[in-house]
């Protein structure tokens, strides 16, 4: 049996653990919940729902060549949801992303990479997340189990979620998203662990879905603790198969995240956030490790009264592949077991947001982001140099936009279950 | 009279002794070393493969560098100690010209291109320094990219082998042209194949062999092998998974002193960071049944690895290109499946460095070098180099 196999079976039977777990008679009435609709706490059945857009321009300077570059358009559109069911004992989490509509040619931000854009951040796809969760307890333990497409639990939460707008480089390599998964989370007093397989393939485009016939081929497990209220220290592990290419011909990924985060307040009001995260992925092609791309990210944001100030330093490695006539694309899907080099993105950036009054339900909160970014390569001699690629070796990316939001959002994104509560 | 024919008899039969190694096989000419002679320089683009026509060289081009593409054939005056730049073609469209073949029955240049829109690009050879359109050839089978186009002769006829890049949820495929009229290419063959590339294919005597990759190297009769195969209908003969798999090119030697067809050499092209590290050994598969190829030896290069082939079957003598390993020439003569104990792997293979098999080293010695191809002609090795042109080695 090969080893991930043996891998899967075990997360299996972790799983099926958690599911006997949901399956034991329920002791209390009370309901576990979803942190999406904690405001719904104590009715039986409640919908929430809530609708987002990032109205943006983007500029880099310089962006490929010495030239500077400037774009605008609608990023982040998404309809959110989440329903709690049968007294607490179920609940849908959705996310529809519109991005494939508004974002084909990707997002201009420098240092980004993955699913066949550099340079941009790809599209995500329309059905971002929908996942079904049961939940049961026994004794102090709760449990969950969840399945659908979405995140599987390992890293931190999307960046969609946090202070900037623009995504930190390393999104491939503290997130594994919009695959289709199973996860048991078990949550006792201030510990809550996760076991979660999938399918290993990244999509290949908006409305790609899962590969399912690989599901089961790829497996996470992550473990978090919360030492007081308001903050949670996790660490988790993945076991990717061939994310790169959908036919399970490319290298595989072993992945590690090791964060600690806190938050008070919640999204919209005042609030107090910081995360400070290590990332780690390593590809192997036949057993032996053929890559290794590092991350070290640091951010944080103050908000009182409407105002918010947001940092972020960042040091990650990026894969350099073979770009095409487009030099913001590379070959995609590849099975290919050759780079073009690494690059370290160092960059930082700092936000500025201010929260406008309400217009009836919708809310409006005009930005500013700067990053300054300082790419160099790794591996020497270097096929890829930054400074001759991009034409300097100090790049500016430059955004200014208005984020708009109706009804109740996400307060976190990437957990389920039991393991969405605690240190939020 | 008879003295003089005894004396000249004792003197052939030293002669062979001198140069067998006591299992009966015979030693190639001596090569003491690759000596550089010079560099043709190429520093705005990626320097790919190489192919030589008389007295003139061409050279493909690859990727971006920095910001300008690899669209450009290089075609070099090589009479010379240093390759001198002559002219240059643009290929409109193109990122990657990986794979080139000058043909001189029809005098054709013979240009892959890659990713999108993949065609292959012929040139008229009448003037070699500045060769001139005849015609760009793309089909349905050939847009996902030509990673390599193979042409050679089957039965008196033209044809080019294209290598089609798989893309998308499409997968790889062997196309096959008729170039019998340069000007208007015609498809007879096409298909899926590879795991997932077909990256290079090698054709002689009316038999195909392709480089699968993960599913490794297969035979194929079009002509030659005596099952009714034909480039419009290949026939499958054997095939052979090498060590490692990841094939990646193919040469069938024969053996100029003894006539021999036992072995075929596969390059594996396994991870590497281009520009600063490569792996990938040569395999030396016994192809004497081939409906049942069997690897039998190996060379290993460590921190390097190998890329395309030339070789030498008159001296015997194989010569890769080894990426940051340089220029690599093996003794190739003789039995390469039969080795003492001491010079056989694990699993039984023998080790050609350990049977005392390398002969020289190339561009080991001065600034970072990755090669790409070469081509050996008369007593000069052509190299081309990734990061730097194409170089020129004198054969000692």
């Amino acid at each position: 049996m090969p080893c991930w196999r043996a891998r899967s079976a075990a997360v299996a039977v972790a799983v099926a653990c958690v599911l006997s777990l949901v399956a034991a008679p329920v002791r209390a009435q009370e309901p576990v919940h979803d942190m999406g609709a904690m405001n719904e706490r104590g009715a039986s059945t409640s919908v929430s729902l809530g609708a987002q857009a990032v109205a943006l321009v983007t500029s880099a300077r310089p962006a490929i060549a010495g030239g500077a570059l400037t774009e605008g358009y609608l990023t982040q559109p998404a309809i959110m949801g989440s329903a709690r069911l049968f007294g607490g004992r179920a609940s849908i989490v959705g996310t529809l992303m519109l991005e494939g509509v508004t974002l084909r040619r990707g997002e201009l931000n420098t240092g980004m990479y993955g699913e066949g854009f550099v340079d941009r951040r790809h599209p995500h796809t329309y059905v971002h997340e929908l996942v079904g969760t049961l939940y049961g307890s026994a004794g102090a333990a709760r449990g969950s189990l969840s399945f659908g497409r979405g995140y599987v639990p390992f890293g931190t939460d999307d960046p969609m979620m946090r202070p900037f707008v623009s995504f930190p480089v390393n999104h491939h390599l503290s997130q594994v998203l919009e695959r289709l998964v199973a996860a048991g989370a078990l949550r006792l007093s201030r510990v809550t662990l996760e076991a979660g397989t999938f399918n290993g393939d990244e999509p290949i485009g908006p409305g790609s879905p899962p590969n399912v016939r690989r599901f089961g081929d790829s497996w996470a497990v992550r473990a978090t603790v919360n030492p007081r209220a308001h903050a949670d220290l996790s660490a988790s592990y993945a076991d990717v198969a061939s994310p790169e290419d959908r036919a399970g011909n490319g290298l595989r990924q072993k992945k590690y995240n090791l964060a600690a985060r806190y938050h008070d307040g919640d999204m919209t009001g005042d609030r107090r956030y910081a995360l400070l995260e290590w990332s780690m992925s390593d590809e192997y092609n036949r057993g032996s490790r053929a890559f290794r791309f590092t991350s070290v990210l640091g951010e944080g944001e103050m908000r009182r009264h409407g105002v918010a100030v947001a940092l972020r330093i960042e040091s990650t490695v990026r894969p350099e592949e073979e770009r095409l006539l487009d030099l913001y694309r590379v070959i995609f899907p590849t099975a290919d077991v050759q780079l073009q080099g690494r690059t370290r993105f160092s960059i930082a950036s700092v936000a500025l947001k201010r929260e406008l009054p309400a217009l009836g339900p919708l809310g409006a909160e005009p930005f500013l982001e700067v990053s300054a970014i300082a790419p160099a390569a790794v591996d020497r001699p270097a096929v890829f140099v930054p400074r001759d690629f991009y034409g300097a070796s100090r790049i500016w990316n430059l955004s200014a936009g208005v984020r708009l939001a109706v009804g109740a959002m996400h307060q976190r994104m990437g957990r389920y279950g039991v393991a969405r509560e605690g240190g939020h | 009279m008879t003295q003089r024919r005894s004396f000249t008899a004792l003197a052939a039969l030293a002669l062979v002794a001198a140069c067998s190694d006591g299992n009966g096989n015979v030693k190639p000419k001596a090569i003491s070393s690759l000596s550089t002679l010079g560099l043709g320089a190429v520093t705005e683009r990626f320097t790919a493969e190489v192919n030589v026509y008389g007295n003139y060289a061409y050279t493909t081009t690859w990727g971006n560098r920095a910001s300008v593409r690899g669209n450009a054939v290089k075609i070099w005056d090589i009479s010379g100690t240093v390759p001198l730049l002559v002219d240059s073609l643009i290929v409109t469209g193109a990122t990657t010209l990986g794979d080139v073949q000058a043909v001189g029955d029809p005098k054709i240049l013979v240009v892959a291109t890659e990713v999108a829109g993949g065609s292959i690009v012929i040139y008229d050879l009448t003037t070699p320094a500045h060769p001139t359109l005849i015609t760009r050839y793309s089909s349905a089978n050939t847009t996902n990219g030509v990673h390599t186009a193979e042409v050679q002769r089957v039965n008196g006829v033209l044809y080019g082998f294209l290598c089609i890049d798989p893309s998308g949820g499409a997968p790889a495929r062997l196309t096959i042209v008729d170039l019998t009229t340069p000007s208007a290419p015609r498809e007879v063959f096409s298909q899926p194949m590879g795991n997932p590339y077909v990256h290079d294919t090698y054709v002689r005597d009316g038999i195909l062999f392709t480089a699968l990759w993960k599913d490794g190297m297969k035979i194929w009769d079009i002509g030659g092998g005596g099952k009714g195969g034909s480039p419009s209908s290949p026939v499958a003969i054997g095939a052979a998974r090498t060590v490692g798999g990841e094939v990646h090119n193919i040469y069938w030697y024969h053996d100029a002193s003894n006539g021999s067809k036992q072995f075929a050499f596969v390059g594996e092209e396994g991870q590497g960071t281009i520009g600063s590290a490569a792996s990938g050994d040569v395999h030396v598969v016994d192809v004497s049944n081939m409906a049942a190829p069997r690897e039998v030896a190996f060379y290993h290069v460590a921190g390097a690895g190998t890329h395309n082939f030339s070789v030498d079957e008159t001296n015997g003598v194989l010569y890769a290109a080894f990426y940051n390993g340089g220029v690599r020439a093996l003794n190739v003569r003789g039995d390469l499946g039969t080795c003492a104990a001491s010079a056989k792997a694990a699993d039984g293979r023998c080790d050609l460095t350990k049977m005392g098999r390398e002969l020289a080293q190339g561009l080991q010695s001065g600034a970072p070098v990755y090669v790409w191809g070469v081509q050996r002609v008369g007593s000069f090795v052509y190299a081309s180099d990734m990061l730097n042109g194409l170089w020129k080695l004198r054969v000692q």
